[in-house]
């Protein structure tokens, strides 16, 4: 630990890592409830059933929160490649900028345009509009994480470039770039991911005031097209858009399947280990349960596959946090697993008209909202410690990728800062959040002062 | 191709300065327009619905820099290390007041929010204005093209500068004085009432005070760069620039004399526009200036990305600026005339 406190890179890992972390947990929500927005302004056109309109006013306000966080906590983000990975910056910056600007350009200005007509404007531009705007924001939402996916799939798997005569990076191929296959599978496992949140998040709610008795018709809304969307959206998180991408990094990344499963030693019949627990220094998986066979055949379709083993690898290619690497990629398969056995149960007593008569399964669904946040989590943490030691697969070293410039000292003051201020923001969000769900889908907005009764 | 590319980057930034400037303008006039609770959510639903698309041609900028000018961005963003985060966490700051703010209607509550939200905007002011006096008066860059700057040194505006001296100073004054007068003339155009009465006091007494701030720091400017007047002489941009400020002084002035709103706005973003705009033409082809050696300079031809990263984002750029204008048109209409209190602020409470 004494090496890594020392070293420069590390407190800039630290703090991309938490404020990326942070920073994600409010876009997931916002492209997972984007949808169901659409959905609902959708039905309130087709049908003017007011329930819808109430539905859409109350997301609405819910997203705009955690729009607001996202937006704020997002600007950091692009501007720490220049602050603290200016090695990085200077190396790829030829080619990693491009998408980012197109983030910015195409989706951003397009998100942001229309987000404040979303939740401020359905006064002032009609029904008609409104929905539309609903539309563009979910289309911006969605497209800007492609482009930070495609960013993010050049660094696990580049595709596209050619080394220029200065040495950095620039692009080969845009077609090859943005049409990365890695970004494809990465952008479809990455997306049910957000849908499985927001839909998680709209069950809850609805579990939440089924359970008190209280919007009993918003909460029946909320339920069934919560629990539904997260069935579908939990299944299609792991297949095919997850099996897609295990079998991309066993062909490309072969030592970090190594890593994620702790196989030390490579061979066929590669079993999937259900529960172990890494011994990086002894070199085997202690007290393992193995499904035998089941890697070989998930990652490379046969049971008789090669598995490669971590030990036909020269140690500094190694991830360099093989336990936690581990450990994330298991327990967000346990709760994948979890998801689809919970949402299945619910939609089935959905079906036979039962789930609001079924209290325990309210509960499981109230407070079950955290875990896909979670599971994404430990989906990054998977994808990002498991391209370690590389900042770009093979090319470029994390270790490399730092701003010189910059001392220890100056990132843990920011590092800091961000953790105080991150907090603050946090709480706010929880108790704005909070009150708008205790006020409730239903209450009678009452303009201030009186002035103005909008129902 | 690198000089439509530095003066597309610039573009980008005299964007966000217009837009965001007069949020920043509005934000530190706050209190002084707005006596009321009632008429300080007059001035935030004034920029409410619209502060995250502002913000986002900051977003917009800083990608378009990373895509064509990789190293210049390396460089600045490590160098500035301490001020850029200062930015950013005044930048969440505001962003979050705004939001939050409207969000309870409890005097206590909207009046700490109130209070973020002044503070923000003023640090936000002080420090841009700072940023564009480092630039102008340039940075310790040393022989590699890096360097790391205190936040102050001694003081004088050579050698190991600081991100503080005299001069930058002088500029962040001036940008405070500059936002603050475009964001009164933005409040004028967009409130009624006591709020507008105010606004439009404040507008002239700080366009007046802008005045002679300028004559100051042109020739401050002249001191610290003395060859900078006659690269601009020779760049027939900065012409073009000095004749945008000239209308722009013009429509101004008569916009401000005939009560004629609009135009007094937009003559306030062709001054910002312009000025920024002679300033970048001039010190053209340099970006980042080196106090210390005149040959440790970065110049766009030295920090650009290579042809072919250019020439693609020159394929893509205009049609997102196309689809961009679209929506600035969409959001101008939409949002066109005297903002209203009941309509503007999301009936949040």
């Amino acid at each position: 630990m004494d090496s890594q406190v020392s070293n420069p890179a590390f407190w800039s890992r630290m703090q991309f890592g938490f404020t990326i972390t942070y920073h994600y947990l409010f876009p997931q929500l916002t492209m997972g409830l984007a949808w169901f927005l659409v959905y609902w302004k959708w039905l309130a056109l087709r049908t003017g059933d007011e329930e819808y309109h109430r539905a859409v006013r109350f997301w609405a306000k819910v997203f705009g929160l955690n729009f607001a966080v996202g937006v704020v906590t997002g600007i950091p983000m692009e501007f720490q490649f220049g602050t603290n990975w200016a090695g990085f910056s200077r190396y790829a910056g030829g080619v990693i900028g491009q998408t980012l600007a197109m983030e910015g350009m195409f989706a951003f200005f397009l998100e942001s345009a229309f987000v404040g007509a979303l939740i401020w404007g359905e006064k002032r531009l009609g029904p008609r509009v409104h929905f539309l705007a609903a539309v563009a924001v979910a289309l911006g939402s969605w497209l800007s994480g492609y482009f930070i996916l495609v960013t993010n799939a050049f660094m696990q798997h580049p595709a596209g470039y050619r080394v220029e005569a200065d040495g950095s990076l620039g692009i080969a191929s845009v077609g090859s770039y943005l049409l990365n296959p890695w970004a494809w599978v990465q952008f479809a496992h990455n997306q049910m991911g957000a849908l499985v949140t927001g839909s998680f998040v709209v069950a809850a709610l609805g579990a939440f005031y089924a359970l008190r008795g209280i919007h009993p018709v918003q909460a029946r809304l909320y339920l069934r097209a919560g629990t539904f969307t997260a069935l579908i959206a939990s299944v299609l998180v792991a297949f095919p858009t997850g099996d897609q991408q295990a079998k991309m990094i066993g062909r490309h990344q072969p030592v970090t399947l190594a890593a994620m499963e702790g196989r030390f030693t490579g061979g066929p019949m590669a079993g999937v280990a259900m529960i172990g627990q890494p011994n990086v220094a002894a070199r085997r998986l202690d007290n393992p349960i193995e499904i035998p066979g089941a890697l070989s055949f998930l990652a490379y379709g046969t049971f008789q596959s090669y598995v490669h083993g971590l030990e036909e690898y020269s140690e500094d290619v190694w991830p360099d946090n093989i336990e936690l690497l581990y450990y994330a990629f298991h327990l967000m398969i346990t709760l994948g697993t979890a998801f689809i056995v919970l949402m299945a149960f619910a939609t089935v007593q959905n079906w036979r008209g039962r789930l609001e008569s079924t209290p325990w399964l309210l509960w499981l669904l109230m407070l079950a909202f955290p875990f896909p946040y979670i599971a994404n989590t430990l989906g990054w943490m998977t994808a990002e410690l498991g391209r370690q030691p590389w900042l770009i697969y093979g090319l470029f070293r994390t270790r490399d990728g730092y701003s010189e410039v910059v001392s220890n000292g100056d990132v843990v003051f920011t590092l800091i800062g961000f953790t105080g201020l991150y907090f603050v923001l946090g709480l706010l969000f929880l108790f704005l959040v909070g009150r708008e769900i205790g006020r409730g889908p239903d209450v009678e907005v009452i303009a201030r002062r009186g002035e103005e009764r909008v129902p | 191709m690198i000089a439509l590319w530095y003066s597309i980057v610039s573009f980008m930034l005299i964007a966000y300065v217009m837009l965001d400037g007069r949020n920043f303008g509005a934000g530190m006039l706050h209190w002084l327009v707005a006596r009321t609770p009632a008429e300080r959510r007059q001035v935030v639903a004034a920029i409410g619905p619209l502060w995250s698309w502002h913000e986002v041609w900051l977003v917009g900028f800083g990608g378009t820099l990373v895509a064509v000018f990789p190293r210049l961005m390396a460089s600045a963003f490590a160098g500035y290390y301490l001020a850029l985060f200062l930015i950013l966490w005044c930048l969440i700051l505001r962003g979050v007041s705004l939001e939050v703010g409207g969000h309870i209607d409890d005097r206590l509550w909207q009046g700490f929010w109130d209070f973020v939200f002044v503070l923000a905007n003023f640090l936000l002011a002080i420090l841009f204005g700072a940023a564009a006096g480092n630039v102008a008066r340039g940075v310790p860059l040393d022989a590699d093209g890096r360097f790391s700057m205190a936040f102050f040194t001694d003081f004088r505006a050579t050698g190991h500068v600081g991100l503080l001296d005299w001069y930058t100073v002088s500029i962040a004054t001036f940008a405070v004085v500059l936002l603050a007068a475009h964001g009164a003339t933005y409040l004028t155009l967009k409130t009624e009432g006591p709020v507008h009465d105010r606004s439009d006091a404040c507008a002239r007494i700080l366009w007046a005070v802008a005045g002679p701030l300028f004559l100051a720091i042109s020739i401050e400017s002249w001191v610290v760069r003395p060859e900078l007047p006659g690269q601009a002489i020779g760049n027939p941009l900065c012409w073009l620039g000095l004749l945008g400020v000239a209308v722009s002084i013009y429509l101004l002035i008569s916009g401000l004399a005939a009560r004629r709103e609009a135009r007094a706005f937009a003559g306030s973003n062709l001054l910002l526009g312009g000025l920024l705009a002679t300033g970048g033409a001039a010190i053209f082809p340099v970006m980042l200036h080196s106090t210390l050696a005149a040959d440790h300079s970065l110049t766009a031809y030295a920090v650009a990305a290579s042809p072919s990263a250019l020439l693609l984002a020159a394929i893509w750029w205009p049609v997102a600026l196309a689809l961009a204008v679209a929506y600035f048109v969409f959001i101008s209409r939409r949002y066109a005339g005297k903002v209203s209190v009941a309509r503007d602020t999301q009936g949040l409470y």
